[in-house]
């Protein structure tokens, strides 16, 4: 079975400042897969890369079909949604029109509605502020609204930056709680990116470990967690 | 006090005007960063194309809406082949472009219709009626009238509809919103169609009042930019507001400063300075403080 995302040998950079050395990943059908590492290894570019944010050769392919040269717009209407660095809320609009960007180019009209009543079960304080403005939401509120904007696109693959960046460590658990409810209840895969190597572990099966621009390590989450040098050298716990 | 509730009355009819370029400057100010320069000259672009679709013996009623469309279409025109090119330039290089656009449409104009002032017919009669003791004039109602429709339904096309969230979104967080399928730069492309469509409305509002030729809008887009800055520049209800604020100041002080006929331009100017001296932000506008 071939995997719902691959990226082969992919180099990317900004300008002459190349950031990708040759990655290559998996992320399977309703799998959740953790990239770790160091600040600047290369995380997030790889993210930005899959969603065409920016440049890179090799190959990334997305249910079988390369996303080469695909516009950033295009690609996340085939299915990924993508909570980027710092959860691209749009803090002029307010929690309900931010939402309202996740589900606009949806037509299927009744499943929008359920999708709603979901995310709004997931995250109830989101429902309360609805017509508040984005901006008035505390940064773990912000996240839930990352989240939940991206859940209402109806991914097949959701692309979380950093879900943890600041944030106190109760909230950090109850989203990822929810991050654990919404893989396993829709089957949507994760590519999770995270400074916090233990809780991300916890939630994967599988896990690359990124060293300036290439994958060092890689493996089955559970072999990661226990392997004891692994963890010194590059988990740092 | 009669006298000064009737100079109230039409300094909101010409506040109206302003207004409608002034918003016209906040929805491109708002999509893209950049003062477009050109938003005048377009706007008496599309009056002279108005001016010869009823040249043509088209009902002014007909012709309105038609200019718009043109207008609209127009703007999308002019972001598509001059301005996207040169998107990701400094602002800097932008401005220029939207100055040297403005020269380009003033001498096109002039070309086309010549620099002779030419009467533009006026859709409302110039009858008066007294609502309590104060006579107003058919023509300043009928401008309150038409502007107030068209900031209206700019309102809520950008607060009701999926089209304007899309829009204010791709023009406040245009990364964010790409990756949540937004085609950013074609709302880019449509807030120019809007804008250029707005601009549009001024120039057929004013032409009546100050007679039609290719320098028309440059004294309007004067009091455009003060009313902009007033209300905050990133702030189309303030734009709006400031537009009211600037149309009855020039026009009390036109009549109550002895003289001041001559510096009324001197007057929109000042305004502007005296602004982003004292209140940078403008009366609407938010400072710039970003959460880290």
């Amino acid at each position: 079975m071939s995997a719902l995302l691959e990226l082969e040998n992919v180099h990317a950079g900004y300008g002459p400042t190349s950031v990708l050395h040759g990655v290559s990943l998996e992320v399977p059908e309703g799998g959740v897969v953790s990239l770790l590492g160091a600040n600047g290894a290369g995380k997030t570019t790889t993210l930005r890369a899959i969603t065409g944010g920016v440049r890179w050769t090799g190959d990334i392919r997305f249910a079988g079909r390369s996303l080469r040269r695909r516009a950033t717009e295009d690609i996340v209407s085939q299915g990924i949604a993508h909570v980027p660095e710092g959860r691209g809320i749009c803090t002029e609009l307010t929690v309900d029109e931010n939402l309202r960007l996740g589900s606009h180019l949806r037509r299927d009209k009744a499943e929008v509605r359920k999708d709603y009543d979901r995310v709004f079960e997931y995250f109830p304080v989101l429902k309360e502020r609805r017509k508040l403005s984005a901006s008035t939401l505390s940064g773990g509120e912000q996240q839930m609204l990352a989240l939940a904007r991206a859940l209402l696109m109806r991914p097949r693959l959701m692309l979380l930056d950093e879900p943890s960046l600041g944030l106190a460590p109760l909230v950090v658990r109850s989203i990822f709680e929810i991050i654990r409810t919404i893989n396993e209840t829709s089957r949507v895969a994760v590519l999770l990116v995270e400074q916090n190597a233990r809780i991300a572990l916890q939630l994967s099966s599988v896990a690359y470990v990124l060293e300036v621009g290439r994958v060092a390590v890689q493996g089955a989450a559970s072999e990661l967690q226990d392997n004891e040098s692994v963890r010194r050298s590059y988990l740092g716990y | 006090m009669q006298e000064f509730f009737q100079l109230v009355v039409s300094g909101v009819a010409t506040g109206g005007i302003f207004a409608s370029l002034a918003l016209a400057l906040v929805l491109i100010y708002n999509a893209m960063g950049l003062v477009n320069f050109a938003q005048g000259e377009m706007a008496m672009f599309a009056t002279f194309l108005a001016y010869s679709l009823v040249g043509t013996g088209m009902s002014f009623w007909i012709a309105f809406p038609v200019t718009l469309v043109l207008a609209f279409v127009g703007g999308i025109a002019v972001q598509r082949i001059v301005i996207k090119p040169v998107e990701r330039a400094p602002v800097l290089t932008l401005v220029i472009i939207t100055l040297g656009l403005a020269t380009l449409i003033n001498g096109l104009a002039g070309f086309i219709w010549s620099y002779v002032p030419r009467s533009f017919p006026s859709p409302f009669s110039a009858d008066t009626v007294g609502i309590g003791g104060v006579f107003i004039s058919y023509r300043d109602l009928g401008v309150i009238a038409v502007s107030g429709l068209v900031l209206l339904v700019v309102y809520l096309l950008l607060q009701r509809t999926t089209v304007g969230l899309t829009m204010r979104a791709a023009a406040h967080h245009p990364e964010a919103s790409r990756l949540l399928g937004v085609h950013v730069s074609w709302m880019l492309a449509l807030g120019w169609g809007l804008a250029s469509a707005v601009g549009a409305v001024s120039g057929m509002m004013v032409a009546p009042i100050l007679l039609l030729e290719p320098n028309m809008m440059q004294s309007i887009i004067i009091y455009a930019f003060a009313a902009a800055v007033l209300g905050g520049i990133e702030s189309p209800l303030g734009a709006v507001i400031g537009g009211l604020i600037v149309g009855v100041t020039v026009n009390l002080a036109g009549t109550y400063i002895p003289n001041a006929g001559d510096l009324e331009l001197a007057f929109g100017l000042g305004i502007i300075i005296l602004v982003l001296i004292l209140k940078p932000n403008g009366l609407f506008g938010r400072a710039a403080i970003r959460r880290v």
